[in-house]
């Protein structure tokens, strides 16, 4: 058992794609990476794992630099983004096969490969090979295989980003409920947001640039991002983005957006913050599930009128995007209520929930003062 | 005519009747017809009609007079009996396993070795393709250049190779090469320098396309560089390397070029191979009958070891649910 530190690493061929990354995982604890595609999280797994020498920097496991071990020395097990099932082997070679490398006794290999398939329910297809065995079975394989290795470090590279929703679901609860993956280090690489909130302990939000752009729990990434990188990355709908100038009037500051007459009240909340950062320019991130559309006008919300453009009913809440005074807005609705395009509704929005973020730099005004 | 077809229906439904559905391309008839018949008639001129004439000239006394005055009588089974009874044919049969194996089989596994170390030890792209290029070279040449070329090499008086031999130290006298017993190794070992490198070229191009993951899971495992070739690389080539096999048995079968220019079967028949018998016999000898009766006991023994390796090969691609 053991805590997995990254320090300052880096690797680049034609360009660099990790910077000078660094974070570390606890024993026990469940770190993932998400990010968008071709970004380099698999990367960064393969110089974990020892299949790429980084650049510089250091991989410690157990407080020992294990940089320049060969990925059999350290102890680490990884599945691949594509599986990287034997072919030619049964369900059961292919789990077996970390422990027949390590030179384990046959009976031993057998009775643990059977514990870990009961584990993950494909003890009834131990006989059959890869070829003929569904997506989901397949990656259960793949994920057995490295279970069943024993090792103090898991490195999971989008173990079920290939397989259709509800089994991705269904495999999601699975890795809540592994004993064995809450035990150890686990690096958990994916570029959809929904699997790194549910699982992550923390989360880690690789931006371009090969920079983790913020690390931490995953509600405090979400109520707080860093950034407009991670607000954008992380919720579905996206976070609404505005860019708007502070304007004063009567003593009350308004938010006016660049493209068109929306305006809005700044909440008694953010007054100061706004007032700290001194720039007219800013930029505006609200969540689409603090706008909602309203019969009459409520308190402590701000009323405005919008035309629908789309909606997007979808059983258990609906999507709105509709249009306010030249802004495209997306709103989270109720999924009693139904909309058309082309209606006008009046939205509310709640004004103490929204997120500023520097003009220019996109870095959220929280971390600027 | 298409509505006619529509309403002779009626389970359809009443909106799908009157519904205007996409219009089929427009394609003459006579189109499909054609792309179809063309193969078909050229391969029933070349291949059915010829097979089919062959079978039936090998029931008959045909020689080559008997051919062009039509007069040829039906004798039964009586060709084949002199064909299989014949020392000529037991002997070339021993001489064409004695090729299948050290020539066909010895090519595959040299192929196989070479094109497997290529790839694990050649690291540079360029290196690579400028050994693959000299490998590959030998293949082009037409065979009876190579057949010329490997008659003077081995020439036992003063040929190449019994030179460097002879330099070497290896051998004290010369080797007769194409005396009787050797004459046949002489045309097994132009053949390997000739065709070794389809299988190679096979072998490499199944090597070139395995999925790299897997071994990078193989890194991961800890599985040694041996074990790795001997539990996923091989195994998982075993359809192209049945594949290379294929090839070569396939072309031991018409074999007669390089015995033709090189030893002529001889001497004293001491290198003859079934083909080339065959051929002897028919075109030289034009004993028709006979020599058709050659052909089909050749077509029946390739058609045998084919079939069998195409049922090893589904049997692999079905344990890997490619099939």
């Amino acid at each position: 058992m053991a805590r997995l530190e990254v320090d300052e690493i880096c690797k680049g061929w034609d360009f660099p794609v990790i910077d000078e990354l660094s974070f570390s995982v606890d024993e026990g604890e469940f770190f993932v990476i998400v990010g968008a595609s071709g970004i380099g999280k698999t990367t960064l797994l393969r110089l974990i794992s020892g299949l790429e020498t980084p650049d510089a920097g250091r991989v410690i496991i157990g407080g020992a630099d294990q940089t320049k071990l060969p990925p059999y020395k350290r102890r680490i097990a990884m599945t691949f983004e594509s599986y990287a099932l034997y072919p030619h082997l049964s369900v059961h070679e292919n789990i077996a096969s970390p422990l027949r490398a390590r030179k384990v006794p046959a009976k031993e290999r057998d009775r643990r490969v059977k514990e870990v398939a009961r584990l993950l329910k494909i003890d009834h297809l131990l006989n059959r090979r890869p070829g003929e065995v569904s997506g989901g079975q397949k990656q259960r394989t793949a994920l057995g295989r490295t279970l069943v290795a024993d090792p103090e470090i898991f490195l999971l590279d989008e173990p079920i980003s290939h397989l259709d929703a509800k089994i991705r679901h269904e495999l999601r609860t699975q890795f809540h409920t592994l004993e064995d993956l809450r035990k150890v280090a686990t690096v958990y690489v994916t570029h959809d947001y929904s699997e790194a909130l549910s699982l992550g302990d923390r989360i880690g939000v690789m931006g371009a640039g090969g920079k983790l752009e913020q690390v931490g729990a995953p509600r405090d990434l979400f109520e707080r991002p860093a950034n407009l990188t991670v607000a954008e990355h992380l919720g579905q709908p996206t976070i609404n983005v505005i860019g708007a100038r502070l304007q004063s009037e009567d003593g009350t500051l308004f938010l006016r957006a660049d493209s068109g007459e929306l305006k809005f009240p700044v909440g008694k909340s953010n007054r100061a913050l706004l007032e700290r950062h001194g720039k007219e320019k800013i930029t505006v991130g609200l969540r689409p599930q603090f706008i909602k559309p309203i019969e009459e006008a409520e308190d402590g919300a701000e009323p405005l009128t919008a035309e629908i453009d789309v909606f997007e009913p979808l059983g258990a809440t609906g999507i709105m995007i509709a249009n306010a005074g030249g802004v495209r807005l997306t709103a989270l609705t109720n999924p009693e209520k139904h909309f058309e395009p082309g209606q006008t509704v009046t939205l509310a929005v709640d004004v103490d929930r929204f997120h500023f973020f520097d003009a220019d730099s996109g870095v959220n005004l929280d971390r600027l003062n | 005519m298409n509505q006619t077809v529509r309403d002779s229906s009626p389970s359809q439904p009443a909106w799908f009747r009157n519904k205007r559905t996409a219009r089929p391309l427009i394609v003459a008839r006579w189109v499909p017809v054609a792309l179809v018949g063309l193969p078909v008639a050229v391969l029933l001129a070349i291949v059915i009609y010829p097979t089919i004439w062959m079978f039936y000239h090998s029931l008959r006394d045909t020689n080559i007079q008997g051919l062009f005055m039509g007069s040829h009588e039906y004798i039964g089974f009586q060709n084949y009996a002199t064909v299989i009874g014949s020392d000529r044919f037991q002997q070339s049969l021993i001489h064409l396993v004695q090729y299948l194996t050290f020539g066909a089989c010895l090519q595959v596994l040299i192929g196989t070795v070479l094109a497997l170390t290529l790839y694990e030890f050649v690291k540079s792209n360029a290196l690579r393709t400028a050994i693959l290029i000299i490998l590959v070279l030998p293949m082009m040449l037409p065979p009876s250049i190579v057949g010329v070329l490997w008659r003077f090499l081995l020439t036992p008086s003063n040929g190449a190779v019994n030179q460097a031999l002879l330099n070497i130290g290896l051998i004290k006298n010369h080797i007769e090469w194409f005396n009787a017993g050797v004459s046949l190794w002489s045309i097994i070992i132009a053949d390997i320098w000739n065709w070794v490198a389809l299988p190679l070229l096979i072998v490499y191009s199944g090597r070139v396309s395995l999925p790299p993951a897997v071994y990078e899971a193989a890194r991961v495992d800890g599985a040694g560089q041996w074990k790795v070739m001997r539990r996923i690389t091989l195994p998982m080539l075993k359809e192209v390397i049945a594949i290379a096999f294929i090839l070569r048995f396939t072309d031991a079968f018409k074999f007669v070029d390089l015995v033709y220019i090189m030893t002529s079967g001889g001497p004293a028949q001491s290198s003859e191979l079934p083909t080339y018998i065959a051929f002897q016999r028919g075109i030289r000898e034009f004993a028709i009958g006979e020599a058709a009766a050659y052909a089909i006991v050749i077509f029946a023994i390739s058609a045998v070891i084919i079939t069998l390796f195409l049922k090893y090969m589904k049997r692999v691609m079905k344990a890997q649910g490619l099939a």
